[in-house]
């Protein structure tokens, strides 16, 4: 479960990553979209799918962040774990445990995490926020996808960086720099896992895909899907709401 | 009946437009329990210990119910029933009592509603309270849990309602009739003081606590009178790298002279890797403890804050692996280096087999070094399925 949660932190963190640039080099678009997401924030409900080939499980919460140092969210379904909630403040976590009325600090490593299985690392993706510092950016070209035109950036990690894939590949829309698709490469060059970007909506103020799924390269049948119900930009969310006690009162 | 009539009574309130002001939630539970005692179990007519077998079966369910009178004022009703057959059951003529009178319950809200040949079956309001948040402020009022542990298996610092990790059935643990005042002073930090009910003062416990969070570590104070004694404590939880490192300890000076000081500290790591291995490994020290008891005594001990674990010294280990998201597994030991050399075993396994509903296999088997030599007295498995709703 908390591997779950702290999967929704990268995605969301993706997701912002690729909402807003405006043009030109790769490393501007990147920056700039890395800059644009920095100090935002967002309120969001979600809706977390994972499937398998002999079964799938459902999960749905709720979401509020600020920048990359502040999120804070609440499990509202399934049935055993409704009210749970998670605090992320920089490098510290906090766990609310409505059923015991207990805040349970977890350890950084919960960060470091894989989780479900193979599909994914949080480790570089919960570090979203070095997307500009950590790699070199190349603009490979254009190509469309899902009849939407589209750059294609290659990441490449630094030397040192603290980045488990080897490179990245993101296909970002070059009207309205979204990310359509990315393709996560290990060390050794070969396809860990894809992200897709689906059904695009109008979310706030802003137009985006409404559905994440992630493809892992070499399972037969596994995915896991993030549903964006409702999504909010730039609600004005003072950094104390991001405490111990407020994870016992949203709602 | 009282939940019903809040129920409806939240539903008579509620406005036409306005967003569902209550909740109910719950689950049932059923759980097989096997256990198995080697010369440890006791026959009065015999007046020995001998080998037995028996099997019992539980059916738990719980309601719980909140109700959002207004923004700043909550209400909160939890009922607990159990349905209780089996050998235990019938090996124990007062077993519907004895259940019945192990919380330290100020108003006595629970019922046995069946006590007959193999057959409990008890209910109670396990919470009951009222609570009023205003920007920093929460005071609760009634039958609540005050939960100021902050390490990860023993918790020196709750000394309202100390509970026993070999009672993994009741996750929600037991509450205090209590009225609790807290004030948030920052992110993770507050101050509160919290009382007891209580007729006569030595019952009584009425103390305070500090919590602030400093250089990534969150830290508590307490200091207070629980029972006679005075307490004082503290812990943190905080980070050594990537692992975390939590503590916990308190001092309790009797002011009564014929009694003993106590002293209880824990000290714990825990650590998560990438593939998903979470490992937790721990020492208490309990001054309180013996080092010569059975280690069967972990299923009968005088529980406390002063007496978390019937042996002076205690070390723990904890492994707890995913082998698929829906399957969990884990064991943990707890060893305690004194003269009986008594280990706890505990081998967990977790399935989830459909939305809401989990499937849980439990071991409890203990060892210790009697007359006889190394054996293992009693052994313990759990099977059980739970609904949530």
């Amino acid at each position: 479960m908390k591997r779950l949660i702290l999967a929704v932190l990268a995605f969301t963190l993706i997701m912002s990553t690729a909402a807003y640039a405006q043009n030109l080099t790769a490393k501007e678009i990147i920056e700039k979209a890395d800059q644009k997401q920095r100090g935002e924030t967002s309120v969001g409900e979600l809706k977390m799918t994972i499937i398998r080939p002999t079964w799938k499980r459902e999960m749905q919460m709720k979401s509020w962040s600020k920048g990359s140092e502040y999120m804070l969210i609440l499990v509202t379904g399934p049935a055993r774990d409704k009210g749970t909630a998670f605090l992320k403040r920089e490098n510290e976590i906090w766990n609310w445990q409505p059923t015991i009325d207990r805040t349970i600090k977890l350890p950084p490593s919960m960060m470091m995490q894989s989780w479900m299985g193979s599909d994914f690392t949080n480790d570089d993706l919960v570090r979203e926020s070095s997307i500009v510092v950590d790699y070199t950016h190349q603009l490979l070209g254009t190509e469309t996808i899902e009849g939407r035109k589209c750059y294609k950036i290659e990441l490449t990690p630094r030397e040192n960086a603290p980045v488990v894939w080897g490179k990245v590949l993101s296909w970002i829309d070059t009207e309205e720099f979204m990310q359509m698709k990315a393709e996560f490469y290990d060390e050794d060059g070969y396809l860990v896992n894809t992200m897709y970007g689906k059904s695009i909506k109008k979310m706030d103020d802003r137009l985006l895909p409404s559905i994440l799924e992630v493809v892992p390269a070499d399972e037969e049948g596994h995915k896991t899907i993030v549903e964006y119900l409702d999504l909010n930009f730039n609600q004005p969310i003072n950094e104390s709401f991001f405490s111990v006690q407020n994870m016992k009162r949203v709602r | 009946m009282i939940l019903i009539g809040l129920l409806a009574f939240s539903l008579f309130g509620q406005g036409q437009d306005s967003p569902k002001n209550w909740s109910l939630s719950g689950y049932v539970k059923n759980m097989q329990t096997l256990l198995f005692f080697n010369d440890a179990f006791p026959d009065f007519q015999q007046g020995m210990l001998v080998d037995t077998f028996l099997q019992d079966n539980l059916i738990h369910n719980r309601l719980n119910f909140r109700w959002m009178i207004n923004d700043e004022l909550k209400l909160r009703t939890d009922l607990r029933t159990r349905v209780f057959y089996g050998d235990l059951v019938r090996a124990n003529p007062n077993y519907g009592d004895a259940i019945d009178n192990v919380n330290n319950d100020y108003f006595d809200l629970s019922l046995v509603l069946l006590d007959e040949n193999a057959w409990v079956v008890q209910s109670m309001i396990d919470r009951l309270y009222l609570e009023y948040f205003k920007g920093n402020w929460e005071v609760r009022l009634g039958r609540q849990r005050i939960n100021w542990g902050i390490s990860t298996v023993w918790n020196p610092n709750d000394i309202f309602n100390a509970f026993s990790f070999t009672d993994f059935d009741y996750e929600e643990r037991p509450g205090s009739d209590a009225l609790r005042v807290k004030y948030y002073t920052g992110f993770a930090s507050s101050v509160e003081l919290a009382v007891r009910m209580f007729d006569h003062f030595d019952e009584a416990t009425i103390a305070g606590m500090w919590k602030f969070n400093k250089g990534s570590y969150d830290i508590q104070i307490l200091g207070g009178y629980d029972r006679n004694y005075l307490a004082m404590g503290g812990g943190w939880a905080g980070n050594l790298g990537d692992a975390g490192l939590k503590g916990e300890f308190t001092y309790f000076l009797p002011l009564d002279k014929e009694q003993d000081d106590a002293f209880a500290a824990t000290v714990g790591i825990d650590y998560s890797f990438e593939n998903s291995l979470y490992l937790n490994g721990g020492y208490l020290y309990n001054s309180a403890g013996s080092t010569s008891a059975s280690v069967t005594n972990l299923f009968n001990f005088e529980l406390s804050a002063r007496n978390l674990y019937p042996y002076r010294h205690a070390i723990f280990a904890q492994f707890s692996y995913p082998f698929t998201p829906l399957l969990n597994g884990g064991v943990a030991f707890i060893y305690s280096p004194v003269d009986i050399h008594a280990l706890f075993a505990n081998p967990t396994l977790t399935l989830s087999v459909a939305e809401n509903w989990d499937l849980d296999f439990v071991g409890q088997i203990t060892f210790d070094k009697e007359k006889r030599g190394y054996s293992s007295p009693i052994q313990a498995f759990f099977l059980r399925m739970k609904y949530s709703f």
